[in-house]
């Protein structure tokens, strides 16, 4: 797979969630996708795992990302509605493993960037996302993300947004 | 006493406000509030640290806050809870700074004193040549946390000595702890981690919310109703009991009804009810049978909610969860959530996971419920503290309305549990309980 393609792949992902073009959004993602956001821990030092997957901030599937999609859609989604505006700012992308021609493992980092009504206050979410990415019929898409964000405590009121 | 604008007149008149279900809009926001509150309310009451299968073993600790007073939980060499100031008594360092572990031991990182489980000063770097054997190590143990107790697995601190004990604070809230945390044999255990994050908004807005405010479902949650998950009858979160308890606790009770085709026992496994038998008493087991939802609040700011929801469309099935949050005052107008999902040990994993899934779908953070009650409420921090609703003299009649039921529904003597049950859950009468018990927290200078 090549990693221009990996890039492509993300950065586009990335511009249809900011533009809140959810449907076309889930077309990327393999019907069989599993999206994780694990909980972050600071732990002691010679306890080196900081990541706790017992207990998450998102642990879904298309069906259910679908589910939060159409509410997202609904009139009365009070978080969204009207909308925040997010910028996902995606870089160090490496590919950290391939399986096969057509499968890797890629791992970016992302900042999320954002505004809430008239608020001044940047919002923000960070961490890094650890992908399964996958070429099926020709065309890349999301089989797993494992999102670890770097907050143990998060800063943001709510997650009506996708990581 | 009198703390910047407040004095006892102005708070009698609150009370008598809150009594006729008034509430001034400032006392969200005000700052001189929130002092006191930290002084009569969160300084003197119980306060909720932590589930006892979070310390299952010697050496286990958590860190937490009593609002801005660090606590270090720990289980103790011979197994007792116990729980410190997460302060050093040499400079005063944070000691343990890790959210969980084990140890034998905490080292301050400053100056090296060492600490045993039990809070003794057990190792200073060079003891006896920097201070001599004169200094009387056991004069600088960790300073504890006055009182600690338990009730069904919930560990409580106060660090109010003379607190009264936690069983009489709890009072009848008691009877409805069983039915959440107390109906299977080993109890619940905590599910990973609590979630934490900041919401910008004043503790008794979520706490008031969770407490008595079932009414707010039908508008705040109307997207799950577009969605066909939640029941298209504006009343149907209604049906059921809010229950007043005393000490400014409540709980509201949503009951199955026959036309809505919901399992017995929250839909939990079959497998599960002959332990629902041995562990509750007959009148407990009858309401726990008929129970859909439960959401409340134990004064101050520990709220509870344990509905059915699903995560797919509304063919998918309801399954259960019971889901504790502390909401930590930071400032008036901030709240660390701290929230834990708890779950029957004797479970089936099955169910563990399902219910995990439905918790995580629903609340917390990016739960689909969730999401828009942190964000309406930091509207109302946000529309609280301007000039208008900041003056205490009245002049823009600036109470909000907690009215809803006041001298309009009568309880109902047929409840066959504990407390003052009214036979429906649109009702402020938990929030006038609370505000009640709130203000006179705030008026109580016998200490």
């Amino acid at each position: 797979m090549h990693y221009d393609d990996i890039c492509r792949f993300l950065y586009t992902e990335a511009s249809l969630l900011d533009a809140r073009k959810y449907e076309e959004w889930l077309d990327l993602l393999d019907d069989n996708i599993r999206y994780r956001m694990p909980l972050r821990a600071t732990r002691d030092f010679k306890d080196p795992c900081d990541i706790v997957n017992d207990m998450t901030f998102f642990d879904e599937t298309k069906q259910s990302l679908r589910t939060r999609v159409e509410r997202l859609r609904t009139t009365s989604a009070w978080a969204e509605n009207p909308h925040t505006r997010t910028r996902h700012v995606v870089t160090n992308i490496l590919v950290t493993g391939e399986n096969g021609p057509d499968e890797a493992t890629v791992q970016s980092y992302v900042l999320i960037l954002r505004s809430i009504r008239d608020k001044p206050d940047v919002e923000q979410l960070f961490g890094e996302r650890i992908d399964v990415i996958r070429r099926v019929d020709g065309a890349l898409k999301l089989v797993e993300r494992t999102v670890h964000p770097d907050q143990t405590v998060l800063s943001m009121l709510n997650l009506s947004i996708f990581v | 006493m009198k703390y910047g604008k407040l004095d006892r007149s102005l708070l009698e008149n609150v009370r008598a406000k809150v009594q006729r279900g008034l509430l001034p809009q400032w006392a969200f926001t005000d700052p001189d509030v929130f002092q006191v509150e930290l002084e009569r309310i969160f300084a003197r009451t119980w306060n909720f640290l932590g589930h006892e299968s979070e310390v299952a073993r010697p050496g286990d600790y958590v860190t937490r806050w009593i609002a801005h007073d660090p606590v270090l939980l720990v289980r103790d060499a011979e197994g007792k809870v116990q729980a410190y100031l997460n302060s050093c008594t040499h400079r005063g360092t944070k000691l343990c700074t890790a959210d969980f572990g084990n140890k034998k031991a905490f080292t301050c990182p400053y100056h090296g004193w060492t600490f045993n489980l039990a809070g003794e000063l057990t190792g200073i770097v060079a003891g006896n040549k920097v201070y001599g054997e004169e200094m009387d190590r056991s004069q600088w143990s960790l300073r504890k946390i006055p009182r600690v107790e338990s009730y069904q697995g919930m560990i409580f601190g106060s660090l109010n000595e003379h607190v009264e004990p936690l069983e009489t604070f709890l009072g009848d809230m008691k009877w409805y702890f069983d039915l959440m945390l107390g109906r299977s044999d080993h109890g619940m255990e905590v599910r990973g981690i609590p979630q934490r994050w900041i919401i910008h908004t004043n503790w008794k807005i979520s706490a008031d919310n969770f407490g008595g405010d079932p009414y707010h479902t039908a508008m705040t949650h109307r997207s799950t109703v577009e969605l066909g998950i939640s029941p298209k009858d504006p009343m149907y979160a209604s049906y059921g009991y809010q229950i007043v308890l005393d000490n400014g606790h409540g709980i509201n009770i949503v009951t199955r009804r026959k036309d809505m085709n919901v399992p017995p026992f929250q839909g939990l496994p079959q497998d599960m009810w002959p332990m629902f038998e041995r562990n509750l008493d007959p009148v407990q087991l009858d309401v726990f049978r008929n129970t859909m939802i439960t959401v409340g609040n134990c004064f101050p700011n520990l709220s509870f909610v344990s509905p059915m929801h699903g995560t797919g469309g509304p063919d998918e099935p309801l399954t259960s969860f019971v889901n504790f949050r502390v909401w930590r005052p930071l400032t008036p107008t901030s709240i660390e959530v701290t929230s834990w999902l708890m779950v029957d040990k004797d479970a089936p994993e099955a169910f563990k996971e399902a219910s995990y899934l439905s918790y995580v779908g629903s609340f917390g953070p990016a739960g689909t419920l969730e999401q828009d009650d942190a964000e309406i409420w930091t509207r109302v921090a946000e529309a609280s503290q301007g000039w208008m609703t900041q003056d205490k003299d009245v002049h823009y009649n600036n109470v909000l309305n907690y009215l809803m039921g006041l001298d309009r529904v009568e309880p109902d003597p047929s409840w066959p549990g504990p407390g003052v049950a009214y036979p429906t859950c649109y009702l402020d009468a938990i929030s006038r309980a609370f505000y009640e018990r709130w203000i006179e927290c705030l008026l109580d200078d016998a200490i």
